[in-house]
């Protein structure tokens, strides 16, 4: 299998929308991330393979504005970046959906659809809720995208755990920003929800947002992704094209039989 | 296969409207009925004055209620509110009081002791609010442990300024929140029916209140969201220490002084007063609504008590059993919720 180990082009990384460049990241004596060097282009689907605690979700975290590397850049288009908050990202377009949802189950579905984001009319100068506008809106994203919810006011405690996941899908499509970050979204989902929802993420990649799909489901990755970069003990293990890989193959990389593919010798 | 069979057991649109409404206002529904209860049963309950009276009771609980309402409802607490509001009676005393340990302070025009003190009790909650905000949110301490401190260390300072002495003999001019009224209803009556309405309205229309609900629901969900928590929680504590400021004015001028236990016990009675209106504990649940319903609830049987001539320790003994009934209330209705909605 040596044949892999040349390195693969990849988009340029002059062109690229988010560019991590020897991102390092300690917890003490841990070393969770070792040295990350990846790129993602607008839209491109990039799968990011890894087995439990290869450091999916720490990178995730970094690039989501809510940890800090210990060393490296974080540049976003072009720019190096340093975010503090999931505010910040979010305010320079990156959406991230959580692998434990991110919705306040206590209030409704229009409530959560615009957290963060209320639509606000003023009256005699004070913002107050335009109700009527997110409910119509929240209708017509959901619908647009295949999700059926008995009622928009319902508190989002009474539905399914389908039903939430497809709310948050659905918020991400909608804001949609300029990448956008998926930690296992399809982990209560069915088979025909998860359809939908690699549908999704084709329709996000068609309006030029990257995105950033962690998953452990091999068929998934081949299903979407142009791209797969698996991560083994905190270190980018593959960075292949994922028409110039396969399932086996990629196995291999995940459990350590392949050393390193496809990246730059250090 | 529980899940579906529920779900076939669930109601209609309508009714589920209306047993929704029901359980929402359930406590508004057991205020009607207590006082009509009460008017059958006891001679002379039934009056106008003595129904003014309850709403003009409830004032001050129902001030500091609200304040209390807030920061539970964004998954803290404010155990200060008692505290906070005798101070700020007790610098307006001490400012304008004329008697006692008052400093007898003047102003011409002598109309201008009413916005000055009414901003001094709202400044002055307003910072201890701000000290509490800042230490559970920048520090990170528990709310009940920063706010216990400020509990007791708060009323340490009210008797310290008043060196334990009572002060009385407020001007006129403070007097007329207590004593004037408008379409017969006193104006500290007014002024309890305004916080609730202006409350009510900010957590239930405005992105302000919208955020607070959902920090109390999943505060990482709305920070991951890009709300900003710290600020959000801080204010929630800066409102109700002004909260509590505003209950103090109004205490101030109903008793034309203060002393230096002035309001004490009261906290307890906010507490009870917002479980029973259904505001959880555990953050990002409740109604100023209910909340308004609990304190009216509590001051009628407080009023009851009174016209029958039994003996006041009755009072805190029933007020006692209706906590802990809330709160079974409220295990109940959410297993009518889980059932039926």
């Amino acid at each position: 299998m040596t044949t892999a180990s040349l390195p693969t082009p990849g988009p340029s990384t002059d062109g690229a929308l988010l560019e991590l460049r020897s991102i390092r990241k300690r917890f003490g004596a841990i070393e969770a991330l070792r040295d990350v060097t990846f790129s993602i282009a607008a839209g491109e689907v990039v799968a990011l393979l890894g087995d439990n605690g290869a450091g999916k979700s720490t990178l995730v975290k970094i690039i989501s504005g809510g940890l800090e590397p210990t060393s490296g850049e974080v540049v976003f288009e072009g720019v190096p970046r340093h975010f503090g908050s999931p505010a910040e990202a979010k305010a320079a377009g990156i959406e991230t959906v959580y692998q434990d949802l991110s919705l306040c189950t206590n209030v409704d579905v229009v409530a959560n659809f615009f957290m963060g984001r209320e639509i606000t009319k003023r009256v005699l100068g004070i913002p107050v809720l335009d109700e009527r506008r997110m409910r119509e809106e929240t209708a017509r994203a959901l619908e647009d995208g295949g999700t059926r919810i008995p009622s928009l006011r319902t508190h989002v405690e009474h539905l399914s755990g389908g039903q939430r996941q497809a709310i948050e899908l659905n918020r991400f499509v909608h804001w949609g920003g300029k990448l956008v970050l998926l930690d296992e979204p399809f982990a209560a989902l069915g088979v025909e929800q998860t359809r939908r929802g690699l549908e999704m993420i084709d329709r996000v990649r068609q309006r030029g947002i990257g995105v950033v799909l962690i998953t452990h489901i091999m068929a998934q990755a081949f299903a979407i992704a142009d791209r797969i970069v698996v991560m083994r003990q905190g270190a980018v293990a593959g960075d292949l094209a994922t028409r110039d890989t396969s399932p086996d193959e990629v196995v291999h990389m995940i459990t350590g039989e392949i050393e390193t593919v496809g990246t730059r010798n250090p | 296969m529980t899940a579906i069979t529920d779900d076939s057991q669930r109601l209609g649109p309508r009714r589920r409207a209306v047993l929704e409404f029901a359980l929402d206002n359930l406590v508004w529904l057991i205020l009607l009925v207590v006082l009509v209860v009460f008017s059958l049963t006891i001679p002379r309950f039934f009056q106008i004055g003595i129904l003014l009276n309850i709403l003009e009771q409830s004032t001050f609980v129902g001030v500091i209620a609200v304040g209390l309402s807030l920061t539970l409802i964004a998954g803290h607490m404010d155990l200060s509110v008692e505290s906070v509001m005798a101070l700020a009676a007790m610098i307006v005393a001490l400012t304008f009081g004329t008697g006692g340990a008052g400093s007898g302070l003047e102003l011409t025009p002598a109309f201008l002791a009413f916005p000055v003190s009414l901003a001094m009790a709202l400044t002055v909650g307003a910072l201890i609010g701000l000290f509490n905000g800042t230490l559970v949110v920048r520090f990170g301490i528990n709310a009940f442990i920063v706010t216990l401190g400020s509990y007791i260390l708060v009323r340490g300072m009210v008797v310290a300024l008043s060196g334990g002495r009572s002060v009385y003999g407020l001007p006129d001019i403070l007097r007329v929140m207590a004593v004037e009224r408008i379409a017969g209803v006193p104006l500290t009556a007014w002024a309890l029916i305004l916080t609730f309405t202006v409350f009510a309205f900010i957590l239930g229309r405005t992105p302000f209140g919208r955020h607070l609900m959902m920090i109390g629901g999943n505060a990482v969900a709305t920070y991951r969201a890009g709300i900003d928590v710290k600020r959000t929680v801080t204010i929630a504590f800066v409102l109700s220490g002004a909260l509590a400021g505003l209950a103090g004015w109004l205490l101030a001028s109903r008793t034309a002084g203060a002393t230096a236990n002035l309001g004490i016990g009261m906290l307890f009675q906010a507490f009870a007063a917002v479980v029973i209106g259904g505001v959880s504990l555990k953050g990002g649940q409740g109604r100023l609504s209910g909340v308004f319903a609990g304190v009216l609830l509590l001051t009628s049987i407080q009023t009851a008590i009174n016209v029958m001539g039994m003996p006041p320790h009755y009072t805190q003994m029933i007020q006692g059993s209706l906590v802990l009934l809330a709160v079974l209330l409220d295990a109940l209705k959410g297993a009518v919720r889980r059932r039926y909605l």
